[in-house]
Order: C-alpha cells, then sequence, then structure tokens
C-alpha cells in the first residue's frame, strides 16, 4: 500500500477522533454508572469489649509494642512486661 | 559400521555450527548479549528482555532450529502463540486481573488523557509514512507510543509480521527507559505552580459499578472496534477476575503464575524472530528512532491536554498526571507522582495518576482496533484449519479419522 504524509494526517485525525469519541462514551457511562449505583459506606465491625486483662482495651498496641521492643533490644517478650501506655 | 578415529573427529569438527557460523549471526549474538545485560545489570524490563535476548541468542546458534521461522524447532511453535494472536491477549487478561480501575471510575474524565496521550502513535505513524514505511508498517510502527508491549506485539504481529522483532525491542526498551524520557519533557510544558497543584482526593467507588464497568466497556468498544476485541475483551475478563468477588482461584491465577508463564512464551518467542535477517536492517535503525519520538510526543500529548483540563477545572487538576496517560503502568504513574513530590513533597499525585494510567491501556487498545479497522485484513475470515495446520499437523479429523479407525477395525 503506497502512503502519502498527507494521507498518514488524515488517518491520523480520523483515528484521534474515534478514540476522543470511544473514550467519550465511555465517560458518560460511568457517570451513569456511578449516579445509579452510588457507594454505600460498609457498616462499622461491633465496638470490641475491653478485655479483663486490660480494661483500657490496649491489648493489640501492648502486643504490638512488645514484640518490637524484644526485636530491638534482642531479648524474647516474655522476659519483660509493659505495664502502662500514656498518651502524651 | 566400520569406525576411523580420523574420520569420526572430522565428521564431529563439520558438524560444529562454527562451520555455519556468519558475521550476521556473531553480530545477533552480540545483540543478544546486550539485552541480557541490560536486563540483569541495568533492569530494563528485565522480565521481558532476559527471555527475549536468550530467545535471541538461541534463534542466531547456526543449524540449532531455534529461530521462529525454523519450522518443527521449539521456538517456531512458541511463535505460533503469537501468530495466532493467543499470547498477547493471555498477557492482556493477567494486566486485567492486576488493574485497579478504582482511580479512574472515581475521576473518569482522565479517560480523555489517556485519548491525548495517543497523540504519539499517531505522529508517529506520520513520521513512518515520511520515512518510507507503508501504512501497515507505519500503524504497527506507531503503536509503540502507545507504551503498551503486548498491544505493540498484537498489532506488528497482525499488520507487520516481519518488523515484530524491532518493534517489540523498541517498545519494551523505551518502556523501561520512562523515568528517564518523561521527566524532562514534564518540566518544559508545565510551569512551577501547575506542578505543585494538589487535588482533592478521590471518591469512594461501589462494587457494583466496578464489576459492570468492564462489560460496559467490552460492549461499547468491542461493538465500535470488533478488531480489538481478543485483546480488550481479555483485559476486561481479567478484571472481572478481580472485581467480581467469586472467582478468587482464577483471579489469583491470571494475575500471577499464567501471565508469567505466558510472559515467558511470548518473549521467547519475540526473541527467536531477532534473527540477522530480520533485524539487521536498516529499518530497524529508523524504528529505534521513531520509538523514542513516539514515547515524546505521547508523554507531551498527556501533559498538554493535561494543562487543558487544568484551565477548564479552575487548577483542580495538576498536568502531571497527563504524562501517565502513555499507558506503561504503572512506572509511568510514579513518574508523575516523582515529578509532583521534587516540588512539593507534601503532593501525592500517585492515585490520581493510575487514572489516566490505566485509560492509557484502554486508549492504546482502541487505537490498535482503529488501525484493525482501517488497515486489518477484516474482510476475509481465517480459515481456522489452515491457520492450526502447520502447529497441529492435519486438523480436518472429524470424519475422516472416524473413517480410518472404522476402516481399521473391519481389517
Amino acid at each position: 500500500m503506497e502512503a502519502s504524509v498527507s494521507a498518514a494526517v488524515s488517518v491520523s485525525l480520523l483515528a484521534m477522533s474515534v478514540i476522543f469519541t470511544v473514550l467519550t462514551i465511555l465517560i458518560f457511562t460511568i457517570k451513569v454508572l456511578v449516579k445509579l449505583t452510588p457507594y454505600e459506606a460498609p457498616p462499622a465491625p461491633p465496638a470490641r469489649k475491653a478485655s479483663a486483662s486490660n480494661p483500657s482495651g490496649q491489648d493489640d498496641q501492648v502486643a504490638a509494642i512488645t514484640a518490637s521492643l524484644a526485636g530491638h533490644m534482642g531479648k524474647r517478650p516474655d522476659e519483660f512486661r509493659i505495664v502502662n501506655i500514656q498518651s502524651r | 559400521m566400520e569406525f576411523s578415529f580420523s574420520s569420526s573427529a572430522s565428521k564431529i569438527a563439520h558438524s560444529t555450527a562454527f562451520t555455519s557460523l556468519e558475521s550476521g549471526d556473531v553480530l545477533m549474538i552480540g545483540v543478544a548479549c546486550l539485552l541480557v545485560y541490560l536486563a540483569i545489570w541495568k533492569k530494563f524490563e528485565p522480565l521481558l528482555l532476559l527471555p527475549m535476548g536468550f530467545g535471541c541468542l538461541l534463534a542466531n546458534v547456526p543449524m540449532s532450529m531455534m529461530a521462529s521461522t525454523d519450522s518443527g524447532g521449539l521456538l517456531n511453535f512458541f511463535y505460533q502463540g503469537i501468530k495466532h494472536e493467543v499470547l498477547p491477549p493471555i498477557i492482556f487478561m493477567g494486566v486485567g486481573a492486576l488493574t485497579d480501575f478504582g482511580p479512574l471510575l472515581a475521576n473518569p474524565t482522565t479517560l480523555l488523557l489517556g485519548a491525548a496521550a495517543q497523540i504519539g502513535v499517531y505522529m508517529t505513524l506520520i513520521g513512518a509514512v515520511f520515512l518510507g514505511f507503508n501504512m501497515q508498517e507505519a500503524s504497527a510502527i506507531g503503536i509503540i507510543g502507545g507504551a503498551d508491549g503486548p498491544t505493540s506485539i498484537f498489532l506488528a504481529s497482525k499488520l507487520a509480521p516481519h518488523l515484530l522483532a524491532p518493534i517489540a525491542v523498541a517498545a519494551y526498551s523505551y518502556m523501561s527507559l520512562v523515568p528517564l524520557i518523561q521527566p524532562p519533557i514534564m518540566r518544559l510544558l508545565t510551569t512551577e505552580k501547575e506542578r505543585k497543584i494538589k487535588m482533592e482526593q478521590l471518591k469512594p467507588i461501589s462494587q457494583t459499578v466496578k464489576i459492570i464497568f468492564p462489560v460496559a466497556v467490552t460492549i461499547v468498544c468491542c461493538l465500535m472496534l470488533p478488531g480489538v476485541t481478543p485483546l480488550l475483551g481479555m483485559f476486561m475478563l481479567g478484571n472481572m477476575f478481580r472485581e467480581s468477588g467469586v472467582t478468587a482461584r482464577l483471579h489469583e491465577t491470571a494475575e500471577t503464575h499464567l501471565i508469567n508463564i505466558v510472559t515467558i512464551f511470548l518473549a521467547l518467542a519475540v526473541g527467536s524472530s531477532m534473527t540477522a535477517d530480520s533485524f539487521l536492517r536498516l529499518e530497524t535503525l529508523k524504528i529505534i528512532v521513531l520509538g523514542l519520538l513516539a514515547f515524546s510526543f505521547a508523554t507531551a500529548g498527556g501533559v498538554i491536554f493535561g494543562r487543558i483540563m487544568c484551565k477548564v477545572s479552575g487548577g483542580k487538576v495538576n498536568p502531571l498526571i497527563g504524562s501517565a496517560g502513555v499507558s506503561a503502568v504503572p512506572m509511568a504513574a510514579r513518574v508523575s507522582q516523582k515529578v509532583g513530590s521534587e516540588e512539593d513533597s507534601s503532593n501525592f499525585l500517585l492515585m490520581h495518576a493510575m487514572g489516566p494510567n490505566v485509560a492509557g491501556v484502554i486508549g492504546s487498545a482502541v487505537a490498535a482496533g482503529v488501525f484493525l479497522s482501517l488497515f486489518g485484513d477484516a474482510g476475509s475470515s481465517i480459515d481456522t484449519h489452515a491457520a492450526l495446520a502447520p502447529v497441529i499437523g492435519n486438523p480436518e479429523p472429524g470424519m475422516q479419522a472416524i473413517a480410518t479407525v472404522v476402516e481399521a477395525i473391519k481389517q
């Protein structure tokens, strides 16, 4: 197929028009979809009861800090105990 | 059979590949080693360039029967997967399984940035025609600007199979160079004030929209451009595996093992097509230069359209996300984030850039569809039997095979 620059320019203009048309249709499709089915936040998980061992409900924080400290100090987690966490 | 040590030694010496080694083979072995070097030591798309380079090495060992044209050879068998449009669509299914359309759905106007970046494809098309390529070859070269490897291979295998090797090498090489090519163009085309624009947080999208979207894209795009259905259809199928929530095993397989296995086959097959005859030509040099132009124009097109969107939206869009419209997921989005954070370290553009980034994948597939509609051989349906003949022998088994068996039983 013999090709000339002017034919290539025509093809480019036509093709860009098709691309913009197709993607514009998609934009409107998405907008309609989003309007028809709006986002609903999932129900919040039920609040956890404070455990008997730690009335303030800080078990997860204590476990995470204990593991980090044990790794940092090179000790086993049962070699020391965190008794209190105070926020500033 | 009489054994003679000297004649046997001479026979072995003459049966080595050294006797058939030509200068072209030596040069291509050098090219293969360069690709392997770039993959391992420079980390240029190693998942692709390493098997591609090794495939090239195997294909250029004389008498090895490993070139894509060596009928009956191992890599010729893999090459059938490209020739018959099997491997690129499967890769696209894996990409779809990896893609989150959330940022695009939250800000759908970024689809236009994915469209604008396709300007690189068409500037390269014009450049390729100017350099003497015909329209089909120019289309296959131009799609390098889409920065999408499987799409480039898919289109080249349909429109210009003789240029497949240099197009694939150029596409993947420049994709790995996106972090070097894009930033200077982005800085050149934007002001400091524009680069500092902070965009609003994206709204969450319902799961229902995420599930319906792949179906909607398939219907809209594949009805308009049926030639691109293998690519876009599989891309959206992979995404359905991800979003449906009921096909966790298929999703996991598509995004990990399947895409990895097919990547090996695809890259080896492309490498096997890199023989001296097909690669050591002036056209290869032209394609390498045009590939660089394609990426540069695509980046510029995205950024300029980003500036237009910035003006129209009253400064709510950071034009840097426009460069992510060149596809190359997710590297181009990371480049937008990096250039933005260089101006203001508290500016997070990554999620905003992911919208145009995945839009670029759709945009380049649509661009390929337009080329197939214009220059593809859509009129002539493929004769499936004839197409499969080189792969599985005579594929006309049906009645003929049954008749043979019946005849054998009678005897």
